[in-house]
């Protein structure tokens, strides 16, 4: 049943008649992707969580090579603010080629889980690792105490933590991931075109909700309906932040594998910096649960994270190993998926949509909506 | 190996016959004592908690809560907390329904020496 089927201005001769399309129950579903931006709460695990200065400094942290042990890159060398705080490269070049794609770094604050295997629980834990890892920024602990302390951001490190003599270089470690979380809790996309089409939809603004292109709303339609994206593209983040096998070969060689999911857990469960470690700085240790309470499955071997759609349009290319360059890949890939490559034992979602060219232009044209654009 | 969200009585508190909130579960077995399910707004993949009732004076040696997807074929990524609150009550926390679409609530309960398995399905949009 078409909702909503009124012209726009009918008595108007040569006028375009615009519709909206979607039925009562799609523009349920709909409503089910705001408000946005999200209300998200000031990290409880991390003490700095929200502070200016903390921000400030993090930002600066951020964008600079003092992060990497040999000042040769610095976080956003691999998340550009200006790509959508992630890179054209298929996958992330440190010191040696990495194994998956730079994942954007926007709308990460209050999310379950981080990097595409899920291997920190935290904002502030997946800021320290990519630090110490050895192919990554290199650092050790005492390199890092050693780096910020004969550093300009000396001062304003101590105006937040305190005299950094009075830590240990782990602290300092942990100091610095906190304060690069802070930051990176700030970076949220802005409202959108869709967003505007649900905020019409919302308040029942027909003609508000009608300017919205049809060929986007027909693109929502398949994301709803025959193309079963809504099942872990779903909430405002357009994510489930869950982990899921998409069909993308995991096999790096002939003889390795990226473990996804498996190897997250793996990482995760031996981690000292998870929400229920000495490192928190939540005395209630609120989303401990979580990682107490995790069910391990084989089928874990090559999930992945679902990535947010939020400002999709801007982040090529695509999947965990950046092997799809643009979007029309990626229609193509669910369009035309091998099973064969699926868990035998996984969840029975995907099938092969076989799209016709209007429908996945449609899709596109809809995923372009969710990015503000130039 | 998928583990149970599982409550062990600690106590000899009997179940009492119940002025029970929320809706009939479906049992497996003929003859299986009532039990309720009271859940308020189910969101998608948020965390949420629901109440078990079990109307019966019988010792509740052991109850169990999880949820399947019976579509997909798969369950819950987490394993939920069970809390006893007495006289056949329960709350379930930590629930999360990570896709929409149908889920099946399975309540495992033993008691007077045997166990009746529950279900009652809610659709998470």
């Amino acid at each position: 049943m078409k909702a909503w089927l009124v012209a726009a201005v009918l008595a108007m001769a040569g006028a375009v008649q615009a519709e909206v399309l979607l039925s009562d129950a799609e523009i349920s579903q709909t409503l089910s992707f705001g408000p946005w931006p999200p209300q998200v709460r000031p990290d409880a695990s991390n003490r700095v969580s929200g502070q200016a200065a903390a921000i400030a400094l993090g930002a600066a942290l951020f964008n600079d090579p003092l992060l990497s042990v040999d000042g040769a890159f610095s976080c956003a060398s691999c998340h550009d603010p200006e790509q959508g705080f992630t890179t054209p490269q298929a996958r992330a070049v440190g010191r040696v080629l990495l194994d998956r794609n730079s994942p954007s770094l926007r709308n990460l604050a209050g999310l379950r889980w981080y990097g595409w295997g899920g291997k920190s629980d935290n904002l502030w834990a997946a800021s320290l690792h990519p630090i110490v890892d050895a192919q990554e920024m290199g650092h050790r602990p005492e390199s890092l105490k050693r780096a910020i302390s004969e550093s300009l951001y000396a001062a304003d490190f101590q105006g937040v933590f305190g005299d950094i003599r009075d830590q240990d270089a782990e602290m300092v470690l942990v100091n610095t991931a906190k304060l690069l979380s802070a930051y990176l809790e700030t970076l949220v996309t802005p409202p959108t075109a869709f967003d505007a089409f649900r905020e019409a939809l919302a308040r029942g603004d027909q003609a508000a909700a009608e300017r919205y292109p049809d060929t986007a709303q027909r693109g929502l339609q398949l994301f709803l309906g025959r193309g079963n994206c809504v099942f872990c593209h779903n909430g405002a983040r357009f994510s489930n932040n869950e982990f899921h096998d998409a069909g993308v070969p995991y096999f790096l060689s002939e003889t390795s594998v990226d473990e996804g999911r498996f190897g997250g857990l793996n990482f995760l469960l031996s981690s000292a910096y998870t929400l229920d470690g000495v490192w928190s700085d939540d005395a209630e240790a609120t989303g401990a649960w979580w990682v107490r309470n995790l069910r391990r499955s084989h089928a874990d071997f090559g999930r992945f994270r679902t990535p947010s759609l939020r400002g999709v349009a801007e982040t090529a290319p695509y999947m965990h190993d950046g092997s799809l360059p643009d979007l029309e890949a990626v229609i193509r890939h669910y369009s035309e998926i091998d099973t064969e490559r699926l868990h035998a034992d996984g969840e029975a979602i995907l099938a092969p949509l076989h799209l016709n060219a209007q429908e996945s232009a449609d899709l596109v044209a809809f995923l372009e909506t969710l990015s503000a654009g130039p | 190996m998928i583990r149970w969200a599982v409550w062990l009585m600690a106590s000899s508190g009997a179940a009492m016959a119940c002025d029970a909130d929320g809706v009939p579960m479906v049992a497996q077995e003929n003859e299986a004592p009532a039990v309720y399910l009271a859940v308020g707004e189910v969101p998608l993949a948020q965390p949420f908690s629901m109440r078990v009732t079990v109307c019966d004076d019988r010792a509740i040696t052991a109850l169990r809560v999880d949820a399947i997807m019976p579509a997909h074929q798969h369950g819950m990524n987490y394993t939920p907390r069970v809390t006893a609150l007495g006289r056949g009550v329960f709350a379930v926390d930590e629930m999360l329904f990570h896709m929409p679409g149908r889920w099946q609530v399975q309540v495992d309960v033993a008691l007077g020496g045997q166990a009746t398995s529950y279900t009652f399905d809610i659709a998470a949009r």
